[in-house]
């Protein structure tokens, strides 16, 4: 028993869980990449403005504390504008600021060259925190000309509140500082007329580690920072350590080949608010940069918030997002799965049974199915189907066997049939008048053709062929109900007209002499006259049969024959054509009771022949349904006369055998052939007229007594 | 194998067009033995569109002359051709049942 390998690699579970899942999949990216970008896109719109909200912030923290410093020493530069006050008064001035404003550090008043007084050169009086009090000095002198230093160039020239770099104070503890820068004037004229002139600078020291504190404090996100640089670029503030006052925005971009962010410095320095996407040189992260002044001392403040941490929380989505998808995506695979199994399970065990099924245990089991879905229907209905075969099958074998049965009994029936023709040729051995032969070829097991021959009476030979109407087992029954009534029917009549002839004459050789022959031999005519009344009778089936029945006359040739509706047989005279013998027409027999048929006589020389057959050989078909026809029949016994009798059968069935060419037979194929030789005298010395005479004189042996023919044995 | 007929007369005309034989005969019978039962039993069968004819296509007008003459009335036929005509003379059934050239013959009788 052949056994089947899973053939199936991609069955329903496979395509069903491909299938949904990708589907699913493809929905799950589909709205997880909407939701990211569009929810990334509104974080990001809100990170900015968060960043600008928060520089701004912080810009107006430090603007707070940083513009009222810048008013202080405009105060006194006012004052001193005035220029009532004494050289004491402007040490007591000076050192009320001081105590007013703890962000000062140090304060001084810087003139002119000659300015205050026309023989001092340089007159800066400068009150600042020592660590012992508030003390005082003058700044300037040769070694310190003032005049040319930045903190006072710049204010006097540009003629506005400057704020100097930042610097780191050596003798204040290493504070940051810067120092902002006031020009004063003096002369009539409060505007820019003539007489007014700059007198001089008045300065204010400021501490600035508060603002370091505050901008580095700044807490952006994670790893987000701020940072503050100079009008110049130079850094005050930056989370790397080291950057400040060691670099400027600029060296630190060249450094990095970074134009972005020479770019960002060069507009930092101009005064430039904005905010750009860049990446932060310090933590090396792409991020938002929002830069905004400081007004009052023209710095600018930088704050940066990395990106990736702006979107942390987009991102934390979205990982709980995918999260959540790949887990459902898993869970729904593996109930795909199932259910998929679930179907294909019971389909796969239905298909192992169906395949036992088909290969002859119709008894399988078939499997249980749990649901009541499609596949429980499909195994009922299997289910059925099977029961359905067992029938069939049951049945079939039944009608087998029955068929079986019946064929073995048409072959015996078949055997039985063809055994009761007589088949021994020749058929009188003793009797060399005339040589006999016939052949039946059946076209099924049993049928309705017959021929039949025998001695009735002590010259005379009968012998006929008959065709019943119709084929197979009722044929068959009526052919051998006919047959014998024929015979007994002739038989019977023989012996009537063997005893009437005894009877009248008291010598049979008598009798002869005086050509009463006739009596003796029976009258085909009335045998079938009689044979059709016996048939006729309760012949509810209207079955009928043909027959033509000849009886020869040993010592004449003389043939007296009838025919009941039969085939007329060819007469072939020995030298001449064949030819048909004339037919009276009279009824087939066993239709009607009461019905008279002619007895015709012909004479038969040495020589001639008489051939008998049935439909079965000029109706014989070949396969374009053309039939052999009587006209062929004349045709192949001209051509083929001259053969003994038996080889003249066989050569006639073979010619329709031949002409049919492989069609199927559909009717019997009956012949019978009878040659007459001549009268015995002519032949050997065991025949003799008038073979009644039971003893004869001749020196014949004892076994010629039993073989002769007589009434005893008729 | 169609049957057609129509009363002319005191008898039944059957025409019987195309083939009898062992499948198509049982139809004549059957259809004789409609004519017998209702009344009709004196039927001329004209075989004049007949083809062809079986042994068991005079087995059945067998069946039927004697059924019909077992109550009294006859089958007669007319207008036979061809094969028909030289089977229905070579089976002697034309020795057994009246057979008449024309139709017209057929009615004719009394």
């Amino acid at each position: 028993m052949q056994i089947y390998q899973e053939k199936v690699t991609r069955g329903i579970a496979f395509r069903l869980s491909a299938l949904v899942l990708s589907v699913v999949g493809l929905i799950f990216v589909a709205m997880s990449a909407a939701t990211y970008f569009m929810a990334r896109e509104a974080l990001l719109k809100n990170a900015e403005q968060n960043a600008r909200t928060q520089a701004q912030a912080l810009v107006q923290r430090i603007e707070a504390r940083l513009a009222p410093i810048s008013r202080v020493p405009l105060g006194l530069a006012y004052e001193l504008g005035d220029d009532g006050l004494s050289d004491e008064g402007i040490l007591r001035r000076q050192r009320q600021m001081l105590l007013d404003n703890p962000e000062i550090f140090g304060t001084a008043a810087a003139y002119e060259p000659f300015g205050r007084h026309p023989q001092q050169e340089f007159f800066a009086p400068y009150t600042f925190r020592a660590p012992l009090g508030i003390t005082h000095i003058n700044l300037g002198g040769p070694g310190y000309r003032y005049h040319a230093m930045d903190w006072y160039q710049i204010p006097r020239e540009l003629g506005q509140t400057i704020w100097s770099e930042p610097y780191f104070d050596e003798g204040g503890g290493n504070t940051l500082m810067a120092t902002c820068s006031v020009p004063f004037y003096q002369g009539q004229g409060a505007g820019h007329g003539e007489g007014r002139h700059v007198a001089g600078v008045v300065t204010a020291d400021v501490s600035l580690d508060w603002l370091k504190r505050l901008v580095s404090s700044v807490n952006v996100l994670e790893t987000g920072y701020a940072w503050l640089i100079t009008r110049n670029g130079t850094y005050v503030t930056h989370p790397e350590p080291g950057v400040a006052f060691n670099e400027t925005i600029f060296s630190r971009a060249e450094e990095a080949g970074d134009l972005d962010l020479r770019r960002i410095g060069q507009d930092m320095v101009r005064g430039g608010s904005k905010l750009v996407e860049t990446k932060s040189l310090h933590t090396g992260k792409p991020g938002f940069l929002v830069y905004a002044p400081l007004p009052s001392t023209g710095w600018s403040l930088g704050v940066f918030s990395p990106r990736d941490e702006l979107l942390a929380d987009v991102n934390r989505l979205a990982l709980v997002s995918a999260g959540l998808g790949g887990g459902g995506f898993l869970l729904l695979a593996a109930l795909t799965a199932v259910i998929a199994r679930g179907i294909t399970r019971p389909l796969r065990r239905l298909c192992l049974a169906a395949r036992e099924v088909a290969g002859g245990r119709l008894d399988a089991p078939l499997p249980e199915v749990a649901s009541r879905d499609e596949v429980f229907e499909l195994a009922e209905a299997f289910a059925h189907m099977q029961e359905s075969l067992k029938e069939h099958i049951r049945d079939l074998t039944l009608a087998t066997a029955t068929r079986e049965r019946i064929q073995s009994e048409l072959r015996i029936a078949s055997e039985i049939q063809l055994g009761i023709l007589p088949k021994t040729f020749p058929p009188l051995p003793r009797h060399a008048e005339f040589d006999l032969f016939a052949s039946l070829t059946p076209a099924r097991e049993v049928g309705g053709d017959f021929y039949d021959f025998f001695p009735c009476g002590p010259d005379c030979f009968c012998f006929l062929i008959g065709d019943v109407s119709g084929k197979g087992v009722p044929a068959a029954f009526y052919m051998a109900v006919s047959r014998t009534l024929i015979k007994a029917v002739a038989e019977s009549v023989a012996g009537a007209g063997q005893r009437r002839g005894a009877d009248r004459h008291h010598s049979p050789l008598e009798a002869a002499n005086l050509g009463e022959i006739q009596r003796r031999i029976p009258n085909p005519g009335h045998i079938l006259a009689r044979a059709n009344n016996g048939l006729a009778e309760d012949n509810e089936s209207c079955m009928f049969v043909t027959v033509f029945c000849a009886v020869l006359d040993f010592a004449s040739g003389e043939v007296h024959y009838a025919s009941a509706g039969h085939n007329p047989p060819v007469l072939l005279r020995a030298g001449a054509r064949p030819e048909y013998l004339p037919t009276h027409g009279d009824p087939v027999a066993g239709a009607m009771t009461g019905i008279a048929f002619t007895t015709d006589t012909l004479t038969l020389n040495p020589g001639d022949a008489l051939a008998l057959y049935t439909d079965g050989v000029t109706e014989a078909m070949n396969p374009v349904q053309e039939l052999y026809g009587e006209a062929r029949l004349l045709e192949h016994l001209a051509e083929h006369d001259g053969l003994d009798v038996r080889a003249a059968c066989q050569a006639l069935a073979a010619d329709v055998h031949a002409f049919a060419s492989g069609a199927e037979q559909s009717d019997d194929i009956t012949m019978l052939v009878l040659r007459y030789n001549g009268p015995s005298t002519a032949n050997g010395p065991d025949t003799a007229n008038g073979a009644a005479t039971d003893n004869s004189s001749t020196d014949d042996s004892t076994t010629e007594n039993r073989t002769r023919p007589g009434p005893d044995t008729t | 194998m169609e049957c057609t007929g129509c009363k002319q007369g005191a008898f039944y005309v059957l025409s019987v067009a195309g083939r009898m034989d062992a499948l198509t005969s049982q139809g004549f019978e059957t259809e004789c033995l409609a004519r017998l039962d209702a009344g009709d039993t004196r039927i001329v069968v004209d075989l004049s569109a007949l083809e062809y004819i079986s042994s068991a296509g005079l087995r059945s007008i067998l069946a039927a002359a004697k059924k019909l003459k077992a109550v009294g009335g006859d089958l007669a036929f007319c207008g036979l051709t061809g094969i028909v005509a030289e089977v229905f003379t070579v089976s002697g059934f034309a020795k057994l049942l009246p057979v008449y050239a024309t139709r017209v013959e057929a009615l004719a009788r009394s």
